[in-house]
């Protein structure tokens, strides 16, 4: 097995210092560190991405395969910024205002930073401008916005009027998601994507950034 | 005719309490007349009462007051949650306990009783299993699942015997509780937290346990989860709960699929979409509360109408009412409801 798949393969069973043993030899061995990245981490995490969307690994195990890939890119970082390597996309990602929640939102995170996306994590209790603001001054392709409580759910529809108002709904994608949260809802409040699940979100977080959808 | 079937024909015609009702419910027994109902949590107590919710109290001097001061506000949530099931039908009273410790919750328990007697089935939390964690602490647990599940059981084995001790010691001050409602959270809408590998090792043996000495000292069980229970609802089942409850819709969870896995012997409790009735049309309610009445009424026995989490904060109440009157309507074992 080379060293890429060896990456992959520990990746995925969550043996964070194994992973950062092999990132590391990878590197002394001369290998580029965005193959590294792509062909190892990323690679790996895409395969549990897929079987987390059929129910063949569960919330644990992304996690820990998540907390081995970061191990690794904790490598990968300095070598990908000093070679001008960029993440695939940039994302602002929070639960709306009056909502405390952070259970879903934080899966999302984690898949997202799986697919190569650079992710600011906004928190929870988060308002519609500060969706925004955010959205504008990072440069963000995409605005998440996680809800768990019916009673907050509206809180997205100011976000996408805020975006309008800020003159940036042409230039942003928001995306919502959460327990009561629905496709349905999503076309009501005029947002651009429901995902029912953390992996199909990343899936679609990636699509939006590269312009495929 | 003789004494003894005198005493059998006016028994029978007795009406049965609420209590009563509830009980022979969870026993799967058929019960004729109205399909029992409760709820978890019936927040809206302000609306409906203009009483702040007894679990949303924080009582910061409790020590510092006098007996009578104390009193007054012992005597004044045991009144609510009574009042609550009065207005609403409720056949159970799920209480939560404001401030804890034993004496205090005896004493609400005792009060209830006193002024309600045996007429409603009382219930609080006592569920020692792991729910799924906070986000922040999601991480965490996650890693000790792979790399210290030995200490994850020890600390399991301490929360179950603390859950066990609780429930000796009202068994003690007079068995006043009829039951506890075991709330942990097991499953998102999409799927389980736990695989069922997981659930096996970290969850069912301390559920299997906690149920099973529950039930030596005479109390029922209603496991309780959100979410998408299917893929685990046998492994559940097979720790002998009295009830199921939740069987949420938005975890696309349905009575007809869970009693197809778990057969006809354990009671079931929820399905109305409690979302949907803060989300939905008038007609789009009505027509999943009409549906949850018949799912689970199919049977003639072993269901409990309820929301599929709780009547919460932020809903509308005259949704909760009416959910309410659509129950009173057609939530009736004698009047067929229309498929």
């Amino acid at each position: 097995m080379d060293i890429l798949n060896e990456i992959s393969e520990n990746m995925q069973k969550g043996k964070a210092k194994i992973v950062k043993e092999l990132v590391q030899q990878a590197i002394d061995d001369g290998m580029d560190a965005k193959v590294i990245l792509e062909q190892g981490l990323l690679a790996g995490m895409n395969i549990v991405g897929e079987k987390f969307k059929n129910n063949q690994v569960f919330v644990p195990e992304v996690l820990i395969a998540a907390r081995a890939m970061n191990m690794g890119a904790s490598l990968l970082k300095p070598l990908l910024a000093e070679s001008g390597v960029e993440a695939s996309g940039r994302v602002c990602i929070g639960t709306v205002k009056g909502d405390l929640h952070d259970i879903g939102k934080n899966l999302v995170k984690m898949m997202m930073e799986g697919k190569g996306l650079e992710v600011i994590d906004l928190g929870t209790d988060v308002d519609a401008e500060t969706y925004v603001k955010t959205a504008i001054e990072q440069n963000c392709q995409v605005i998440c916005c996680s809800a768990l409580l019916t009673t907050t759910m509206p809180v997205m529809a100011q976000v996408v009027k805020e975006a309008e108002k800020a003159g940036i709904r042409d230039k942003v994608k928001i995306m919502v998601g959460g327990a009561p949260v629905s496709e349905a809802f999503c076309q009501q409040i005029g947002a651009d994507r429901y995902t029912p699940d953390a992996a199909s979100a990343a899936d679609v977080a990636v699509a939006f950034c590269r312009g495929t959808m | 005719m003789c004494e003894t079937g005198l005493k059998a024909i006016k028994e029978e015609k007795r009406i049965m309490t609420n209590r009563e009702k509830f009980i022979k419910t969870l026993k799967c027994e058929p019960v004729g007349g109205q399909v029992p109902t409760f709820e978890l949590v019936f927040f809206l107590t302000m609306e409906k009462f203009g009483k702040v919710h007894p679990s949303q109290r924080i009582y910061e001097q409790w020590d510092q007051m006098s007996y009578k001061e104390k009193s007054l506000h012992m005597n004044e949530m045991a009144q609510l949650y009574i009042d609550t099931a009065e207005a609403y039908g409720h056949s159970a009273i799920f209480v939560h306990p404001k401030p804890g410790g034993i004496d205090n919750i005896q004493w609400l328990l005792e009060l209830i009783r006193e002024k309600s007697g045996d007429e409603y089935y009382i219930m609080m939390h006592g569920d020692p299993t792991w729910s799924i964690p906070d986000g922040e602490g999601m991480m965490d647990f996650s890693i000790r699942m792979y790399e210290d599940p030995e200490g994850l059981n020890e600390e399991s084995k301490i929360r179950l015997e603390r859950s066990l001790d609780v429930a000796r010691k009202l068994d003690e001050k007079g068995h006043l509780l009829d039951g506890f409602g075991l709330c942990s959270d097991y499953c998102f809408n999409v799927n389980p937290f736990f695989s069922p590998e997981s659930f096996d090792e970290l969850i069912v043996p301390y559920l299997k346990e906690v149920i099973s000495e529950y039930r030596k000292m005479g109390y029922y069980t209603i496991k309780h989860t959100d979410g998408n229970i299917m893929p685990i609802v046998a492994q559940m089942a097979a720790c002998k709960p009295d009830a199921i409850h939740s069987l949420d819709p938005q975890g696309g969870v349905s009575i007809p699929e869970v009693r197809k896995i778990i057969g006809n012997e354990i009671a079931l409790a929820g399905n109305v979409n409690c979302a949907l009735l803060q989300t939905g049309t008038e007609e789009e309610c009505r027509a999943d509360v009409l549906r949850s009445l018949r799912e689970g009424m199919a049977n003639g026995r072993g269901y409990i109408f309820c929301t599929s989490n709780c009547a919460y904060t932020g809903l509308a109440l005259e949704r909760y009412e009416m959910m309410m009157e659509i129950w009173r309507q057609y939530g009736n074992y004698d009047i067929p409801l229309q498929p």
